[in-house]
């Protein structure tokens, strides 16, 4: 059943089923069973996902309609052949990457996947009411890949955030996520750098978020390594990674959550906590059986 | 029922284990909770491996029920 009496996500229906009118079965499914504080959480995320769009909230709508279209392709590569149709990132760039009106498109369609994908919308929950409420008062915070903005609104949103950062390889990525920011009526002081990770400066952050970066790269670990050195001494990793999820530009594949938390462990973390949200629609037990798309969480600590 | 529908019904058995309704060839999509766009290719990738067959991309979402698709594979193995 549709939800309704929540207004943000009530408007963010209306305008996705105004465009995508066949995937009402669908968002039923998405909502099915939903309790009264994941719809307060999704209201919430939609009124941000409403501000960062404000008028082309019918264009990232469209966007997300046609990005569920052009991944099938990557889904009909990965059930017939088993792994990622791309592994290196001079090829994602050339197909995705450099292609400006594409990513726009890409980004618009992620931007609302944040709300009608259920694990990415309980990944978004995990954060806020686990992470974030379990950082320390003063925390130095950094997001390596900010995007859309949400993760870095929801920390920097936190009383207890001393100092916030964002950064990114790609100035339109930057761009981007300082608008978003804007429209979401960000008031705090949130420093947004071009930067390679690879030529990270010698700096500590006391909270770190790597959310759908991991799987993007030809090499996962050693960017986790340079997130090791980057986390103070009793700091916090937030990192996000799906398992069994083709997309175009997706590198990495990890057959399993369990795979990312090995890897985390494996840059020299300690694993504090973990949060495996399958798709909508399926059980974590029927995610695994059917190699379905798992967000695996991990919160890592430098003890 | 003929050998191919018959290995067909079980695929889609298999695939939705909570659909216990009739499966033939009037059976659509839209009556099979979870039968979405993904599950579609699933179940295509399914059939392929079942009878040694390839579907074009533009063919994944064709067949209406499942009838069609029945006829879609007997067409594919007249030509192998």
């Amino acid at each position: 059943m549709i939800p309704t009496g929540y207004a943000h996500l009530s408007a963010l229906l209306d305008h996705q089923l105004a465009v995508y009118p066949e995937h009402r079965r669908y968002l039923e499914k998405r909502f099915a069973g939903a309790s009264a504080e994941h719809l307060a959480l999704t209201d919430e995320l939609s009124g941000h996902v409403l501000r960062i769009a404000g008028d082309r909230i019918r264009t990232v709508c469209e966007d997300y309609k046609w990005m569920v279209g052009w991944t099938l392709d990557e889904e009909l590569f990965f059930r017939r052949n088993g792994r990622y149709r791309l592994s290196k990132f001079a090829d994602a760039y050339a197909e995705v990457y450099a292609n400006t009106e594409l990513m726009t498109r890409y980004v618009n369609g992620i931007l609302a996947s944040q709300i009608w994908w259920r694990n990415h919308t309980e990944v978004l929950g995990y954060f806020r009411d686990t992470f974030v409420a379990g950082n320390p008062k003063g925390f130095r915070h950094l997001e390596v890949g900010p995007g859309h903005g949400l993760f870095l609104y929801l920390a920097a949103s936190s009383s207890d955030c001393a100092s916030a950062e964002g950064w990114d390889i790609s100035p339109a990525s930057i761009a981007a996520t300082r608008e978003a920011l804007l429209r979401m009526g960000n008031r705090s002081k949130i420093d947004l750098v071009e930067m390679d990770l690879a030529r990270a400066p010698s700096r500590q952050f006391d909270s770190i978020t790597f959310s759908e970066v991991l799987e993007h790269l030809e090499e996962p670990l050693a960017a986790l390594k340079i997130l090791h050195g980057l986390l103070a001494k009793g700091g916090r990793i937030f990192v996000n990674a799906p398992a069994n999820s083709p997309m175009p530009d997706h590198l990495y594949l990890f057959r399993s959550p369990e795979e990312v938390v090995d890897m985390v462990r494996g840059a020299g973390f300690e694993v504090a906590g973990t949060m495996f949200a399958p798709p909508t629609g399926a059980t974590l037990e029927q995610a695994r059986k059917q190699l379905l798309s798992v967000s695996a969480v991990v919160i890592g600590t430098k003890p | 029922m003929s050998e191919i529908m018959d290995k067909v019904a079980d695929i889609i058995r298999d695939m939705f284990e909570d659909y216990d309704g009739p499966v033939d060839g009037a059976l659509t999509a839209e009556q099979v909770p979870d039968w979405d766009s993904l599950a579609q290719v699933k179940l295509m990738v399914a059939v392929e491996g079942e009878f040694g067959i390839r579907f074009e991309s533009r063919e994944i979402n064709e067949p209406a029920n499942v009838g069609e698709l029945v006829e879609m594979i007997k067409k594919k193995l007249a030509k192998k």
